[in-house]
């Protein structure tokens, strides 16, 4: 049997014991329902969440180009520079793996509920994972490569797009991959934190109200979504692979 | 060259908080807190004035931090143990743990809120969540840095799996084990601080959010200053730890 056939039917075998347990009642319905009453759910709130799925998606996507765009262009700036990269590192370092959640409710004072909060904050939570492995990837460029190019007589834009940026290619693409993560994260967090309009105001809505089948279902839909857009990036970044 | 970097980052450090003054100053005083009042706001806190119940929420949001991170080392050490040294369930498990990795993980917190209530148990289980993660992948990649004959070896010694596991694998997995352990701690603190603040009636993160809805915006801000110390305090302690264990078992 392949591997695929196996998770399928490990999935399968999950999901009947699940069903089986409901039904028995061995769990509480109302907090734990079958898995066919979550399809169910799904069926019927679909129509009122795909707005909202499309809303915190585009919100995520804007913070998540700026994330990508202000990380790889800050990132090739202080990766190139050895003591501006000692400075920052405690610092940035520090921004990318404490809580941002503590600076949320300031965010949120200052900027409002509408989708301003979300961009700023999916942004905070997407740049500094990008900005610290491109960083990374730039101090790890081979110098010797540097130096021959040099000698060569290439000009700094030269330079960066001949040398550095095919050789940085691994480096940014881990953190475009890993940026779409956070950016996700950080809307759906505003979401739920300041009742702005989309999936994670959703979800929290469905808990606050034990509906449990349609938080279920948009749970496991937002999960798809981001298991999707991960895959799509992956594919994306094959190509980028073999440009190189 | 080492004194240079230093005497930047701290140029660079009072710089920030300088310009942070000023432009405070001249703003809103009810949404920008300059440092010189965030200052006189951290000592009422510390004094217990502003706060009087400050040490028993910060008690319940180490206690929620300890018994979840125990979960995540526990279960992640016991799981990536198994599909680690059995290679089949790992080929066939390991890719769904590497798919649910791609979910941004507050999706699931809503569902615990109400599986588990807006008491700690929520908070325990969605800081188990995101630190057991980092303990699962770090003994797989550990797992696969041990090399095989040395495990050939031992075993044909007549060493137990449990005496290959203590004196064979974990001196050669340890640096990366030890990195997941951390970086599992770092994920755990950040999972109930999240919970705290997104939903719940004690801890730090309710105090946070408390305090934002009363618009006691200085003392807000040294909440948040306080929280920030126990969290840099909690990876600090981690660190020294590790670099103990290193030299004990490598």
């Amino acid at each position: 049997m392949t591997i695929r056939a196996l998770q399928a039917a490990s999935v399968g075998a999950a999901l009947l014991l699940w069903e089986g347990a409901a039904r028995a009642r061995l769990v509480d319905p109302l907090f734990v329902p079958a898995p066919t009453a979550v399809a169910a759910a799904l069926g019927q709130v679909l129509g009122e969440a795909l707005p909202a799925l499309g809303r915190t998606v585009a919100t995520a996507f804007v913070a998540y180009a700026l994330s990508v765009g202000l990380g790889v262009g800050l990132g090739l700036v202080i990766g190139a520079r050895r003591f501006l990269g000692d400075v920052l590192s405690p610092f940035l370092l520090a921004a990318y793996g404490l809580p941002k959640i503590l600076v949320l409710p300031w965010i949120v004072l200052i900027l409002g509920t509408g989708a301003t909060p979300a961009v700023v904050y999916g942004t905070l939570h997407g740049l500094f994972p990008v900005l610290l492995l491109v960083i990374g990837g730039v101090r790890d460029v081979d110098r010797s490569l540097i130096t021959t190019a040099r000698a060569f007589g290439a000009r700094p834009w030269q330079l960066y797009s001949r040398v550095i940026l095919p050789a940085i290619v691994p480096a940014v693409l881990a953190a475009m991959r890993l940026g779409i993560v956070f950016a996700l994260l950080g809307v759906l967090v505003v979401e739920m934190f300041a009742g702005v309009r989309g999936m994670g105001f959703e979800l929290s809505a469905f808990a606050n109200a034990f509906q449990a089948p349609e938080l279920f279902a948009l749970t496991l839909l937002v999960s798809a979504v981001a298991i999707a857009i991960g895959l799509v990036l992956d594919g994306l970044g094959e190509r980028l692979n073999r440009w190189r | 060259m080492i004194g240079r970097v230093l005497a930047a980052r701290a140029a660079l450090g009072l710089g920030v908080v300088l310009a942070w003054e000023v432009a405070a100053r001249a703003r809103d005083p009810l949404l920008y807190i300059p440092p010189s009042r965030v200052l006189p706001a951290l000592a009422r806190l510390l004094l217990l004035r502003s706060f009087p119940l400050l040490p028993e929420h910060v008690w319940l949001t180490l206690r929620e931090i300890l018994v979840a991170y125990a979960l995540a080392v526990g279960v992640g050490l016991a799981v990536g143990a198994v599909l680690g040294l059995r290679p089949t369930l790992g080929r066939v498990y390991a890719p769904l743990l590497g798919a649910l990795y791609a979910v941004p993980s507050v999706v699931w917190y809503p569902s615990l809120m109400l599986l588990f209530g807006l008491g700690a148990a929520s908070k325990i289980a969605f800081g188990f969540l995101l630190g057991v993660y980092p303990v699962v992948l770090a003994v797989l990649a550990g797992v696969r840095q041990v090399s095989r004959e040395l495990v050939t070896v031992a075993r044909a010694f007549g060493a137990g799996p449990g005496r290959v596991f203590r004196t064979v694998m974990l001196p050669s997995m340890l640096s990366t084990l030890t990195g997941g352990l951390r970086a599992g701690l770092a994920l755990t603190v950040v999972g109930v601080i999240v919970g705290e603040v997104l939903g719940s009636t004690a801890g730090l993160g309710y105090l946070i959010t408390y305090a934002y809805g009363l618009l006691r915006t200085a003392d807000y801000v040294a909440l948040v200053l306080v929280t920030l110390a126990i969290v840099l305090a909690i990876d600090a302690a981690a660190g020294l730890a590790e670099r103990r264990a290193r030299r004990r078992w490598a």
